[in-house]
């Protein structure tokens, strides 16, 4: 147990590493395809298990993390191999892990070609995306936000739809072309750390932090504003925040179900979650000083997208562009820079994981069934496939943000606290805030409408198209993939306070990094906010 | 040495250890030739006779390796950390050349023997250039290098492409070592002296400060042209074509190595800066190199990533891929040269040596496998020659496309690695024109993206349409497959180790010894 409970984030990391390897190894050997799968499955479901150790409880370390592990790496340029999980990461990481056997048993039967690669990348990108969660030392941050990049690469590149290559060539670029600037700050951090402290310079989270916290780590404003965006675009572009969304719905569409359900759960998540972690933190200046541009993009990201994916024939796409909006409400929450809406925005970031990842899920049954993708094709499924379309009327309704399903929570959070933010202020005799929270309200109307456009023209009416008359319902395995994300959406749609309880004194302190003492919207006394009152 | 008499007759400092090492190749290239000419037509014994050469001349090297600078030959040879990673990368490449080559020997049915033996004086001259603290050495290194290559360029005489690669390096590459000639020529006048220690401490009061500033130019023309830099690098992408693969692996590691570690050398230690009592030329020869190199490497990384794009052959997509990776050793040669300290001086020199280490293992690996995927006359080339063959060869395919992502700079290998290394001196210096340096260096890095994921997309997310025989992996190159990948991984993972040998001086400041 102290053995699991010591390195428990290493383990989290190297086990899928080990699993592919074994994987690679066992499919060389026995050559059974058909093995690959269920050791696929096994490595991500203890992978899993193994996670559930984060839950259990830890002091944490002086510096707030818990299952801190900090062994030097390269000396020569002080990199040191230094993770640990906070209120932050601690759910992403679970989320990581929770979706990985999901995204795995969703490709059961689609996989047709090289089995042994794709469930290698799967694994490999799984040991990436959590390595990205936990590191605390910029390089090895970097290192892991870029590896994720190659796994998923191949697997829309080579299992992916009919533009399979250009999307593939598309996602790596624009991700690749942010994160290289990020490269250019974060070793430029290092030299200004080295010579504000007239030594050796740092890549670790942990001591450019404190040493900015404590002010011995002065950046010029305008650097820091240099500095700030070399970050934010990277993030931004991984988000992804309007006008750098186009890669997204190609790559979605052209990503098989399992990509797109870890492109849509966890990815995306490295944005923002980048931006709270490093851009808030370092910067705080200059997040409040530019919140209103990202406050900007958001809600055109919000209303853009959800605009766009009303006019879509295609399904997959559809939420592709939902995703667009949905990642805006984050970045709106993030960004007032209040409790709520950056405890928001954080359990928006699971919400979204858990309901557009059941969407893909779902979307990719019905392609499984019929190999189509478009509206016009259906019509009438709630007859022939009533489960399913059950199922399918509950996500939307997550995903729109009904009350009692999780995606309610998150946006009312997000909603309260982007009016009670200072961040935009008065000007002209108009509150902002208030305006950019009535805007970004509409957007859950939009939502709506493209929601459930689209469930009506799909599922109800009469079965017009004689093709579908003879689609079969959701079969156990189908079944049992989207139970735990039903129950998910309903639990934390009715009971969030062990959520939000666990991550808010991370969030609380980047939310007083960033407003300082003077915040004024910090309101102590309220103890985890709870959804319905 | 205390009176002037005993000095200016001195013998010649003469230690024969100090150049053991190259020594021992010569020897290797006079053993492979006569033994060729006796006993002709013995591919495995000529390879294997230089590949033990080649050993025994790198444990010579590595057990010559103190840390301490020392000079010898009356301050002709230097036995520096400079000296020892550049010989080493020289070693290794030379090591796995010969080892990609012999699956091109059998096909192309070249004479092993002159092959080898212009290998291994090849290898001697890019020692020298390594090991030379004295312009005629490095000048002779340099010659002895450029002769071997050209002659090894047109190896398949029957070939027209061969030829006109050989016949192109030779008459461009003549015209550089006449200006580098020159250019040593007027450091000589300006500076009375040819050695790189005796340059630096006359350089605060040369005789005619004009003369250092066109000698300087035409300096870094010469050794611009073996680096392949924009504007220097016109002749690269026909030359590296139309050689024979194992060549144009050679060249594009091997000479870039070589003549970085010269060029380095005269630069960086030959004309510093801020030299005590110095007049105004030392400072403004200083600010002019480090400006104009600036400018050369911005553009060379631009040109190299942008023409690389729409290449269709993969050897000229590498040939291309090479003056871009000039352009980012140039980085770390710029944050060199503006290192406020020795120490920081000497780790962006280890720097740019690492990187030379990371990129030569990278892309002797890459053309290993393109030697062994390529036909008879180096046909099957072509980008659709590579088409769908991913999962009919996977060992290959993947392994090309770790070289191809490490080329690119991807973390975990071995060329994020040398990036980060080589960026780093350029930021340190805070200096404007230098962050803008490596600003184009992190977008011509994601420029590259484009070409070197091109190979990857053809190689697995293309169907192939005609038949395709995976060719089998023979005991040799499967060799330097295992050494380049492993080496890839590891210089990506644990590369402290041999940074620090790359960087770590007992004595920092190196002794001067001029006659």
């Amino acid at each position: 147990m102290d053995f699991i409970n010591e390195n428990l984030l290493t383990i989290l990391i190297l086990l899928p590493v080990f699993g592919a390897l074994f994987t690679l190894g066992h499919a060389i050997y026995w050559k059974h395809e058909r093995d690959l799968k269920w050791l696929t499955l096994i490595f991500t479901v203890i992978n899993f298990l193994v996670s559930l150790f984060l839950l259990g409880s830890q002091t944490a370390s002086s510096s707030g993390f818990f299952f801190e592990k900090n062994i030097p790496w390269i000396k020569a340029i002080n990199t040191n191999y230094h993770v640990g999980v906070d209120g932050l990461s601690l759910w992403l990481v679970l989320l990581t892990t929770f979706i990985m056997p999901i995204a795995v048993v969703s490709t059961w039967n689609a996989v047709e070609k090289r089995h042994t690669a794709f469930y290698v990348f799967l694994l490999l990108l799984e040991s990436a995306m959590i390595g990205v969660f936990v590191s605390l030392d910029l390089l090895v941050f970097y290192l892991f936000f870029e590896a994720s990049l190659v796994p998923m690469f191949f697997l829309i590149g080579v299992w992916g739809g009919e533009n399979r290559i250009y999307s593939a060539v598309k996602f790596f670029i624009f991700t690749a072309l942010g994160s290289l600037l990020m490269l250019v700050a974060i070793i430029a951090l290092y030299y200004l750390y080295a010579t504000a402290m007239q030594g050796a310079g740092t890549f670790d989270y942990v001591l450019l932090a404190a040493a900015m916290k404590a002010g011995k780590l002065p950046i010029a404003a305008q650097t820091a504003s240099i500095l700030f965006w070399a970050f934010a675009l990277a993030f931004s572009i991984k988000v992804p925040l309007f006008p750098f969304h186009t890669w997204l719905p190609d790559a979605h569409t052209d990503a098989p179900t399992a990509g797109s359900v870890i492109l849509a759960a966890v990815l995306l998540k490295m944005g923002t979650y980048g931006l709270m972690r490093f851009n808030f933190v370092f910067f705080p200046d200059a997040s409040r000083d530019y919140a209103f541009i990202f406050i900007t993009l958001a809600i055109i990201g919000i209303i853009y997208g959800a605009l766009v994916a009303m006019v879509q024939p295609d399904i997959k796409r559809l939420v592709a562009y939902s995703s667009v909006a949905h990642m805006g409400f984050v970045i709106l929450g993030m960004f007032s820079f209040t409790e709520y809406g950056m405890q928001g925005a954080l359990y928006q970031m699971l919400n979204h994981g858990i309901s557009t990842g059941a969407l893909f899920l779902l979307v990719g049954f019905l392609y499984e069934r019929r190999h189509t993708r478009q509206i016009t094709d259906f019509g009438g499924i709630s007859n022939v496939m009533p489960i399913y379309a059950t199922i399918f009327v509950i996500t939307t309704m997550s995903s729109i943000g009904l009350p009692f399903l999780n995606g309610f929570v998150g946006e009312f959070l997000i909603m309260i606290g982007m009016w009670n933010s200072t961040v935009l202020g008065i000007s002209g005799g108009t509150n902002w805030n208030y305006v950019a929270t009535m805007i970004a309200g509409t957007g859950v109307i939009f939502a709506a409408v493209y929601m459930l456009w689209m469930v009506q023209r799909v599922f109800f009416g009469k079965v017009t198209n004689p093709k579908n008359k003879g689609l079969k319902d959701l079969s156990w395995r189908e079944l049992g993939l989207i139970a735990p994300l039903l129950f998910l959406m309903v639990y934390m749609g009715v009971y969030p306070k062990p959520f939000l309880e666990r991550s808010r004194a991370a969030v609380v302190a980047i939310q007083e990094r960033v407003m300082g003492q003077a915040g004024g919207t910090v309101e102590k006394s309220v103890t985890a906010p709870k959804a319905k009152n | 040495m205390n009176t002037l008499l005993l000095q200016t007759i001195s013998n010649p400092d003469v230690n024969i250890r100090a150049i053991l090492p190259e020594t021992i190749v010569a020897v290797t290239g006079i053993i492979v030739m006569l033994y060729d000419s006796f006993v002709p037509k013995q591919r495995n014994v000529t390879t294997a006779i230089s590949l033990i050469g080649l050993a025994i001349s790198a444990f010579f090297l590595i057990s010559m390796w103190t840390g301490t600078p020392q000079v010898s030959w009356n301050g002709m040879i230097t036995n520096d950390n400079l000296r020892m990673s550049f010989s080493i990368v020289a070693l290794l490449t030379t090591a796995a050349t010969i080892l990609i080559s012999a699956v091109w020997i059998e096909r192309e049915n070249v004479p092993a023997g002159e092959y080898h033996a212009l290998l291994m004086f090849a290898t001697f001259g890019m020692m020298f250039m390594a090991s030379g603290s004295d312009l005629v050495i490095m000048f002779l290194g340099l010659e002895t290098l450029s002769i071997a290559t050209y002659v090894m360029a047109g190896l398949r005489k029957s070939d027209l492409k061969s030829n006109e690669s050989a016949m192109k390096y030779f008459i461009l590459g003549s015209f550089a070592s006449a200006f580098l000639l020159y250019g040593m020529a007027l450091i000589y006048g300006a500076t009375g002296s040819t050695n790189i220690a005796g340059i630096a401490a006359k350089i605060g009061d040369p005789n005619f400060p004009a003369l250092l500033l066109i000698g300087g130019a035409m300096l870094i023309i010469g050794f611009g042209f073996k680096v392949a830099m924009v504007p220097f690098h016109v002749w690269t992408p026909d030359v590296y074509e139309g050689a024979p693969t194992p060549v144009t692996a050679f060249m594009a590691v091997g000479s870039k190595a070589a003549a970085f570690a010269s060029f380095l050398r005269v630069f960086v230690l030959g004309f510093p800066v801020g030299v005590a009592g110095s007049s105004l030329a030392a400072d403004y020869l200083h600010e002019s190199w480090i400006t104009a190199l600036a400018v050369m490497a911005m553009l060379t990384m631009i040109v190299g990533n942008v023409a690389a794009i729409v290449q269709n052959n993969v050897k000229r997509m590498l040939a291309y891929s090479s003056i871009a990776h000039a352009g980012y050793a140039l980085v770390g040669f710029i944050g060199a040269g503006v290192a406020k300290t020795p120490e920081a001086r000497d780790a962006a020199i280890a720097a740019v040596a690492f990187y030379m280490l990371t990129y030569a293992i990278t892309n002797l690996g890459a053309f290993a496998i393109v030697t062994l995927l390529g036909q008879k006359n180096d046909r099957r080339t072509e980008f659709e020659d590579y088409n769908g063959i991913g999962f009919k060869s996977p060992v290959l395919a993947f392994t090309l496309s770790l070289f191809m992502l490490s080329l690119f700079g991807l973390p975990l290998t071995a060329g994020f690695m040398g990036k980060v290394l080589v960026f780093r001196p350029a930021l340190e210096a805070a200096n404007p024109l230098l962050t803008i340096v490596v600003i184009v260096a992190v977008l011509g890095s994601a420029i590259s993206a484009y070409y070197y994921l091109r190979l990857v997309v053809v190689m697995f997310f293309r169907e192939r349409t005609t038949d395709w025989l995976a060719p089998k992996i023979p005991a040799t190159v499967a060799a330097v497959l295992i050494i380049t990948v492993i080496g890839v991984l590891y210089f990506g993972l644990f590369s402290n180790d041999v940074i620090d040998k790359f960087s770590k001086t007992t004595a920092p400041a190196q002794a001067v010894q001029i006659k």
